[in-house]
């Protein structure tokens, strides 16, 4: 560490820089305090109503500091970077952050609606920090924020069992990878002098992969693949999606991926791609390459086959995000600003398609109706909720690929990113992202068919569903619509952060 | 004369870490943990971080052991029991350990010329040196760790606290 580093250091810029997660957070203590000091008499759904508008006129408040007074720059030693890119990362951040209140709306898992919202929004001050850093310190302590929330979302629901045996699963597998991301921290540190990764890179530019170096590289991968729920490190994912309220499922799935993701790739790409492979000289493919490769290979064939077998949604859904993480590895794998925007593209579409699928599920567990978790009990929701389940079909058909939707356009810029480039993946990998995409066609439509096709029990009224739900739905699947019609809209404006022609 | 301290305490805190692991009883495993945090605090003392290892002591070794003690007396938490699983455990753990040890072992022992060293000795750090770092070079780490913090015990409260 530069002890001696920078001689001044500027309070006023660190604050103007971090004007925006200082907003969350002091959302968060405001929700909070609005809760349990002004509401503690009223009705569930009032006290509902009061958290989700502060959250949400949070998260606009953020997102208009971070578009009204952009402070780009850096600050210290890579601690903080603010540039037009962290910028996209931290607004969809936010949205889903907003999303994920409203989609909590009217849900009767808890009575501590005060301290929930306050968990999410904390949860985003802490991603907020890690996508804004280069500095493995801040990176670790925002990482330990951020898991820390999840384990505390996953087991909010506490009169039931299974939301603590997730979350206690998702809690030691976490710990433990925390110490292996520790343990690959501190043999990098101890290689190069250095925990700022653009001073990481160059010290171990043109050195070859070394024995230590190799190990630090595996701990590292295994530290975010954890995150990331790739193969072999995926083991908590469908307990915690199934056993967590599905709001913080929603939340699991979508935005901690998008952070994890980008972190990912900042690590690999900034940090560690220097690390020479063992090729030859001329061979610019990073070290890393292959274990990346063992592990995105994995991720799509088990992700995606243990997902044909399933029969609670949610445990479909968790398999579904092992089997897209391998995707979005490829986006890393490609080691090109191309890959970069094709991996930040599809991570935010897929967040969309995925917190749109899980609030559809919290939609019918939300108020009077009764949860659903096994895919038979879906049969005939068309026709109980006409409207949901027009949501579900456009979020799943996304996840599944379908032209013209967000999540076809997000596989075609990630595989020919791959593909494309010097350092281009292996074609093994592309053809068999492909083929595990046709795979995942298969389940994703079972679920479908279920929903349009299947009878529903005799005595099945229509359901009732509050409206900002609703509302919030639709807006959800609109976006992925508008997205996957017109991708340019946010693959030009990522570019454009990115300097890209 | 600095290295024989530093063998003396790395045997004594391995030694620690593995009766801690050994321990069938949470009590025996509590007080191991203490030997491990101490044997720490002086490990950290001879590297010159003294702060460091009085606050090892006294928050470690101190106030987080002492919390232990009572959350195992209040639980009255009894004999570690063996099951079918916990011995599969023990019988696929304990090789697969060894063999990621010796293969890191492996690994150290012939990339020692790559690491930076660390000398063993007499330093002081001094204050001002020490509080330059926290809230200047890493003022930023040290404000988020008490969001951090303050999550935790926010969750904890909310987890632990009794439904109506």
């Amino acid at each position: 560490m530069t002890a001696a580093g920078y001689p001044g250091v500027s309070y006023l810029r660190l604050l103007l820089m971090t004007l925006p997660q200082i907003a969350i957070a002091a959302t968060a203590f405001l929700a909070l305090t609005v809760d349990l000091a002004t509401l503690r008499k009223a009705s569930l759904r009032t006290r509902w109503r009061v958290g989700t508008l502060i959250a949400c006129a949070g998260c606009a408040g953020a997102i208009l500091l971070l578009f009204l007074y952009p402070q780009y720059g850096s600050f210290g030693d890579g601690m903080l970077i603010a540039n037009p890119l962290t910028r996209v990362v931290q607004t969809a951040l936010l949205v889903l952050a907003a999303f994920t209140a409203l989609l909590s709306f009217d849900a009767v898992f808890t009575s501590h609606i005060g301290e929930y919202l306050a968990v999410i929004l904390f949860a985003t001050t802490g991603m907020m920090f890690l996508v804004a850093s280069q500095n493995f310190l801040l990176i670790f302590i925002s990482l330990e924020l951020l898991s820390l929330s999840l384990y505390i979302l996953a087991a909010f629901n506490k009169s039931s069992r299974q939301s603590a045996e997730g979350a206690l699963k998702y809690f030691l597998f976490g710990g433990m990878s925390a110490a292996f991301l520790l343990f690959g921290i501190s043999l990098l540190y101890g290689l190069t002098g250095s925990i700022n990764l653009v001073e990481i890179n160059r010290a171990i530019q043109g050195r070859p992969l070394t024995p230590m170096l190799a190990v630090a590289l595996v701990m590292t991968v295994t530290g975010f693949g954890f995150k990331v729920a790739a193969v072999p490190f995926h083991l908590w994912a469908p307990d915690a999606y199934q056993g967590a309220p599905t709001p913080s499922g929603a939340f699991i799935a979508s935005s901690s991926k998008v952070a994890s993701f980008f972190v990912f790739a900042q690590v690999m790409l900034v940090g560690l791609a220097a690390g020479q492979g063992s090729g030859a000289w001329h061979n610019s493919k990073a070290g890393w390459a292959p274990v990346i490769v063992a592990v995105a290979a994995l991720s799509m064939i088990l992700g995606n086959l243990a997902a044909i077998v399933q029969t609670s949604v949610r445990r479909l859904l968790a398999y579904s995000a092992v089997g897209h993480a391998g995707y979005m590895l490829l986006g890393i794998l490609a080691q090109s600003a191309w890959g970069v925007r094709a991996l930040i593209y599809y991570v935010i579409t897929y967040a969309l398609a995925a917190i749109g699928a899980f609030g559809v599920l919290a939609a019918l567990e939300a108020g009077d109706n009764v949860g659903v978790d096994e895919i038979p009990d879906l049969a005939g929701l068309s026709r109980r909720a006409p409207v949901l389940s027009f949501c579900m079909l456009i979020f799943f058909l996304s996840l599944a690929g379908i032209p013209p939707l967000a999540g076809f356009f997000g596989k075609f810029y990630l595989f020919s990113a791959a593909l494309a480039g010097e350092n281009s993946g292996p074609l093994w990998l592309v053809v068999l992202a492909i083929a595990m995409s046709a795979i995942s066609l298969y389940y994703y439509l079972r679920v479908v068919k279920q929903i349009y096709v299947g009878e529903p029990a005799a005595a099945a009224p229509p359901m009732k569903i509050s409206r900002t739900v609703t509302a919030t739905l639709c807006v959800i699947a609109l976006l992925v619509v508008v997205l996957g019609c017109a991708p340019n809209l946010l693959v030009g404006w990522i570019g454009s952060a990115m300097h890209l022609p | 004369m600095y290295l024989a301290l530093f063998i003396f305490f790395a045997v004594l805190c391995v030694a620690g870490a593995l009766n801690l692991l050994l321990q069938r009883h949470p009590i025996n495993s509590a007080l191991s943990l203490i030997v491990v945090m101490t044997s720490l605090a002086v490990l950290y003392l001879l590297l010159g971080a003294q702060f460091l290892a009085a606050v090892q002591v006294i928050v470690y070794s101190g106030a987080i052991m002492v919390l232990f003690t009572f959350v195992i007396m209040l639980l009255n938490a009894g004999r570690e029991e063996h099951t079918r699983g916990s011995r599969a455990a023990f019988l696929v753990g304990f090789p697969g350990a060894a063999v990621l040890l010796a293969l890191l072992v492996q690994i150290f022992l012939s990339a020692r010329g790559h690491l930076a060293q660390a000398r063993l000795g007499e330093y002081v750090t001094a204050t001002h040196t020490l509080s330059s770092v926290l809230f200047r070079d890493l003022l930023l780490p040290f404000e988020v760790t008490s969001v951090l913090i303050l999550i935790a015990i926010l969750g904890a409260v909310a987890l632990a606290r009794k439904e109506p």
